[in-house]
């Protein structure tokens, strides 16, 4: 019977560890290390190795170079398996659970049963609610994963690992979904298994998070180690700028604007989700001119929904939309574009651009027609390729040609390129949905930097993220999203994490 | 009609019948959807059905055991298991194009092997039917259930084996983890490879069982193009039965019922234009799939090859 | 590169085209070659198989170095057939028989291409030029069969296991009914269709049926009669056959068969070429001109009486003093 079993692990190190992709040098010569009882954080923007090192240590994948020492004795993980019985567990950015099965069934994959050829779901549950007492992670064994908040999944997640007998925690990513309340939750969770000698190691881009939980932190960049320091002798900027190599800006000192006149209008809109439940429910808000609006909330409480509902790409069901003025409900989105409106799609590789075109293609997606890049019914190719010019340059986008496809170029880069194409019809109305999910920090700021300047220039911008940072960083008014309404406006400047947490998980204050 | 056919005789005749022609489907649809649970389509399921037909008729013929006829014909369903295995999982080939493949082999080697070895129709003493004692006594229930021959005793024994290796088993949570989310097996420390081997090679046996039952078990001889098309049907109802062994079971009989119904009604002379009468299994069949309440819920992995995402 | 293997690509198309519109290599005219299309397969102990058997018959008798046969089974699908066809007619055989009434359609596209080929098929009466149609008068064996039947069967009940609804299967039922009733009004024949030529399976099923419901005597046609056979032979009820006589295989079992001797017919075409026609005839087989014929197996002890019946039967139909009508179009 697996039980948990601190102390086995006491260290692990990983010592000049190479992985090799096609093209890309992904970890070139890291060394890591991680002891019983501390959190060691390891932190580096998206692509920076952070993820293969720990599928490396997970025995997802298996190193070109460099060796594994487990309490000082060398060895080889060969598989998922092998660093199980090691007492190795990871809880991945992308919940592995297969929600038709239930908690306790999830548990329980792939371990031999007390009763031989049959399961005993029985005695998993109640070794389920032991762990979950001993470490607060409260779930129902017996509910179906689908029934599950986000939450609640992560610590479905985190039982497997100590139901298993995980001394070692890969934690990757941890908090990218819950709401702040839900962190302070994990927090308190991994507080209480470094106590009782758990080795955690824990991924991240997040610098506050960095700095609450961790006791060391290393610093990944472009496959590299770059930095390793003890918690308490760095703070937030320090890591920055190891991280992304120079200093980075992090809070904005937005220009003073009265907002103008309402430029984007939406009243007791009403839509249905993609499996026909409601997924809006009489939602109101306004846009003024020289504002950005954000919209807070965890996935999947109709942010996606309400994007989709004003662009015209999801039939509203109730309601309105008016923006400058006209009446745009369920308006196909080229008339809603004809009104001003620019979008900014969560999904950039599937929505924002085609992936097979190459860069000048995308460029011109939505103005192809119009003159100056068309005359009559053909292309003016020499007017384009100054225009995409144009673009890239004043966008700062890093492509080797304007032929290049664009699945060839980095997520910010392509993330820069729609911002290029929907900010270069100078829109009246912006709405921009995770305009820098997975997006590097270089990126991130630009595109922040962008969105501000728009906002001098008079655009109306509805921001809609997952990153409360974000939000709060720009947001004159933040809207927070609950199960298809909002709970609740609150002024940007006066906003509080806990304050937006409470909202976000559907608590009205 | 419905008097004639409410006399016991008639049902009794009617049901025995439908359990009969529901053994191969069951067979199959067993199987298959064993496989489709791990996350495999395959699609061979008929042309496995012909060449283990072909050779368990082959060694009963020649050896005059049934037994080992029984044999080869699961190990040669097993077999075409494995290479469907090979193709779609090592390989990770686009599933129903090789299953279409396998298909095609599995007809194509049945014919050449008849033409070259046996080259004319020829029979053998099958399995004889075997009443259950006791059981087969027992009015109506005996005569419809109790008194065939054991290869489909066999059939009906595997729906409530197969359901609790699928839900009551760690190996069946195992094939179960692989079909939703094989990422989440995996870094579990479940072989995703291993299980869906596992699961595509006894779909081939079972699919092979189906055969051999066709060849020794019901007509007692082989002809080509033994299945008819009967293994497409078996793929189809695992969809009917919603990759459950009760719903397969249910769809196996409920196919079989009817187009028993349909032979008795034409044999009894009732003007039915024979037209409707063959159409019959399919257009209910298709009528209980549309009325079925519950929106079908298949495998979130299904024909999808599984590799460990790169960087 | 790639500009250039395209071109390549387009010049050795546009050669293959002019190769295969090249007319036929002509064949010296004392050898004939024959292309067969069958639905089935050569061993179906039913209509392909006794075709098959009629080509190697008349192959046997002229020689092999006067006569090339080639086979294609299983093209049952008639869109399939149809390739074969023109590319049989392409390179250049003079006899191509796609036995069933399924290709008609096809050939009469086919066959306006190809003015020095002949084509047959059947079952149909339908000509043309260089088409020959063949039709086995099925109803007469049947008539006579029936008699048999009607005469022996002690339950009066028989059972008909038919395949499709179509071409001489309706003929045969239509005759075998016909023939029952003629001798023994109290008959009750129970004609059934499995819905597909080669479900051997359903027909054995169906058979099984017949005779939980009494029938003592069984018939039927096409390739799927044999699962209705091998069930009779598991009960011991006796067979009357079709097409061809399947006691080679159950001879306990089949007690007699009407056979269609397709050796004549295809003869008679080989020789209407050397005469110059290539087509334009309807070939009937009948009792009459000795196409079709009657087979009793001697394991069987039919009474004299009965005997006596059917080949009295027999006389009228091939004098011509009893025609078994057919159903009206």
């Amino acid at each position: 019977m697996a039980t948990a079993r601190p102390g086995i692990i006491t260290s692990l190190e990983m010592c000049g560890i190479v992985k090799r992709f096609p093209g890309v040098l992904a970890n070139d010569g890291v060394d890591f290390d991680v002891r019983a009882g501390e959190v060691h954080a390891l932190l580096g923007e998206n692509g920076a190795g952070k993820s293969t090192l720990m599928k490396i240590l997970y025995g997802l994948y298996q190193p070109d170079a460099g060796e594994i020492l487990l309490n000082g004795r060398p060895l080889n993980i060969a598989s998922p398996a092998q660093a199980i019985r090691l007492g190795i567990g990871m809880i991945h950015q992308h919940f592995m659970l297969i929600p038709p099965l239930t908690v306790a069934e999830n548990v329980i994959i792939g371990l031999p049963s007390s009763r031989r050829i049959f399961v005993d779901t029985d005695r998993a549950a109640r070794r389920i609610s032991e762990l979950a007492d001993a470490y607060g992670l409260q779930v129902d064994p017996r509910a179906f994963v689908w029934q599950l908040a986000v939450g609640e999944q992560q610590r479905v997640e985190i039982i497997k690992a100590l139901y298993r007998g995980a001394d070692l925690l890969i934690l990757d990513e941890p908090t990218a979904v819950l709401t702040p309340q839900e962190v302070d939750e994990l927090f308190a969770t991994l507080r209480q298994m470094k106590q009782n000698g758990h080795a955690l190691i824990f991924i991240t881009h997040k610098l506050h998070e960095v700095m609450a939980i961790s006791d060391r932190v290393t610093v990944l960049r472009d496959g590299r180690v770059v930095g390793r320091v003890a918690t308490q002798d760095t703070d937030e900027a320090a890591l920055a700028r190891m991280m992304v190599g120079r200093d980075v800006i992090r809070t904005w000192e937005k220009p003073a604007i009265t907002p103008g006149q309402v430029l984007l209008s939406v009243e007791d809109l009403e839509a249905q989700s993609d499996k026909g439940t409601p997924a809006l429910k009489r939602v109101s808000l306004e846009v003024r001119e020289g504002e950005i609006v954000g919209i807070a909330g965890v996935s999947g409480n109709g942010q996606r929904e309400l994007a989709e509902a004003i662009t015209g790409l999801r039939p509203v069901t109730g309601g309105r939309v008016i923006i400058a003025d006209r009446d745009v409900t369920n308006c196909s989105p080229a008339e809603v574009l004809a009104a001003g409106l620019s979008f900014i799609p969560e999904g950039r590789m599937t929505m924002g651009v085609i992936k097979e075109f190459s860069v000048w293609e995308n460029a011109i997606l939505e103005t192809h027609a119009q003159p100056p890049l068309a005359r009559g019914m053909f292309l003016d190719f020499k007017r384009i390729a100054d225009h995409t010019r144009r673009l890239i340059g004043d966008y700062e986008v890093k492509t080797p040609s304007q032929e290049t496809p664009v699945k060839n170029l980095s997520g910010g880069n392509i993330q820069k390129l729609i911002l290029a194409r929907e900010l270069s019809r100078a829109p009246k109305v912006l709405v921009a949905a995770q305009p820098t999910r997975g997006v590097d920090v270089g990126a991130t700021e630009y595109i922040h930097r962008r969105l501000i300047e728009q906002r001098s220039q008079g655009t109306a911008t509805l921001l809609i993220s997952e990153d409360l940072d974000e939000i709060m960083a720009l947001s004159d008014r933040i809207a927070v999203m609950y199960e298809g309404q909002i709970m609740g406006v609150v002024r940007g400047d006066e906003a509080s994490p806990e304050q937006l947490g409470l909202l976000m998980a559907g608590v009205r204050s | 009609m419905i008097n004639e056919l409410l006399k016991e005789g008639a049902l009794i005749l009617i049901l025995a019948s439908g359990v009969r022609l529901a053994t191969p489907y069951l067979f199959a649809a067993l199987g298959e959807m064993i496989g489709q649970r791990s996350g495999v389509l395959n699609l061979g399921v008929d042309g496995t059905m012909m060449l283990s037909a072909f050779t368990a008729f082959y060694v009963t013929f020649a050896s005059g055991s049934l037994a080992l006829g029984v044999l080869v014909g699961v190990l040669t369903g097993g077999l075409m298991g494995l290479i469907m295995a090979v193709v779609s999982v090592t390989m990770r080939a686009e599933q129903g194009i090789s299953g279409i493949g396998l298909h095609l082999f599995g007809l194509g080697m049945s014919n050449l092997l008849f033409r070259l070895s046996l080259g004319a129709i020829s029979t053998v003493e099958g399995f004889r039917p075997l009443s259950v004692p006791i059981l087969s006594d027992l009015p109506v229930i005996g005569a419809v259930f109790f008194r065939h021959n054991v290869l489909v005793y066999l059939a009906f024994v595997l729906v409530p084996v197969a359901w609790v290796v699928l839900f009551r088993t760690p190996l069946g949570l195992k094939i179960r983890a692989v079909g939703e989310n094989p990422q989440a097996a995996d870094t579990l420390g479940v072989s995703v490879t291993g299980i869906r081997y596992l699961c595509v090679i006894i779909g081939g046996m079972m699919s092979g069982l189906a055969g051999t039952y066709l060849s020794i078990g019901l007509n007692n001889m082989y002809v080509d193009n033994i299945t008819n098309g009967m293994g497409w049907i078996a793929v189809a109802l695992v969809y009917f039965g919603r990759w459950h062994p009760w719903g397969v079971l249910a769809g196996s009989l409920l196919f079989s019922v009817v187009n028993a119904l349909q032979i008795w009604v034409q044999v009894r002379g009732i003007a039915i234009p024979y037209e409707f009468a063959v159409m019959m299994p399919y257009v209910l069949t298709i009528v209980a799939l549309a009325f079925a309440v519950r929106r079908a819920q298949q495998p979130a992995a299904l024909s999808k090859p599984y590799e460990r995402a790169e960087a | 590169m790639q500009k250039y293997a395209m071109f390549m690509f387009s010049v050795l198309l546009v050669a293959a085209l002019l190769v295969a519109c090249a007319p036929p290599t002509p064949v010296a005219p004392e050898k004939v070659r024959v292309a067969l299309i069958l639905p089935s397969t050569i061993d179906d102990l039913a209509w392909s198989q006794s075709m098959y058997e009629g080509v190697k018959a008349v192959q046997a008798e002229l020689g092999e170095d006067r006569m090339e046969v080639t086979v294609t089974e299983n093209l049952w699908n008639p869109v399939d057939a149809a390739a074969a066809i023109r590319d049989f007619a392409e390179q250049g055989y003079h006899l191509i028989i796609a036995h069933g009434a399924q290709y008609q359609n096809s050939l009469f596209e086919i066959a306006p291409d190809f003015p020095d080929t002949s084509f047959a098929y059947g079952t149909s009466f339908k000509t043309g030029d260089n088409i020959f149609a063949y039709d086995p008068q099925a109803q007469e064996g049947g008539y006579l069969l029936g008699i048999i039947a009607g005469m022996m069967t002690k339950t009066n009940k028989i059972g008909v296991v038919g395949p499709v609804e179509a071409g001489d299967a309706v003929k045969y039922n239509y005759g075998f009914v016909q023939g029952v009733a003629s001798v023994n009004p109290d008959a009750e024949v129970s004609v059934t269709y499995t819905g597909s030529f080669g479900d051997t399976a359903g027909a054995g099923e169906m058979a099984k049926t017949h005779m939980d419901n009494g029938a003592d005597f069984l018939t039927g046609t096409a390739q799927q009669a044999v699962g209705a056979i091998q069930a009779a032979k598991e009960r011991g009820v006796p067979w009357l056959g079709s097409d061809m006589d399947q006691s080679v295989v159950w001879p306990d079992t089949v007690m007699a068969a009407q056979v269609y001797n397709w050796k004549e017919v295809v003869r008679r075409m080989v020789d209407a070429r050397v005469e110059g026609k290539k087509g334009g005839e309807h070939l009937s087989l009948s009792f009459a001109n000795g196409r079709l014929s009657l087979h009793f197996n001697d394991r069987f002890n039919i009474p004299a009486d009965v005997k006596a019946k059917v080949e009295t039967t027999l006389q009228a139909i091939k004098d011509g003093s009893l025609v078994v009508p057919l159903p009206s179009e």
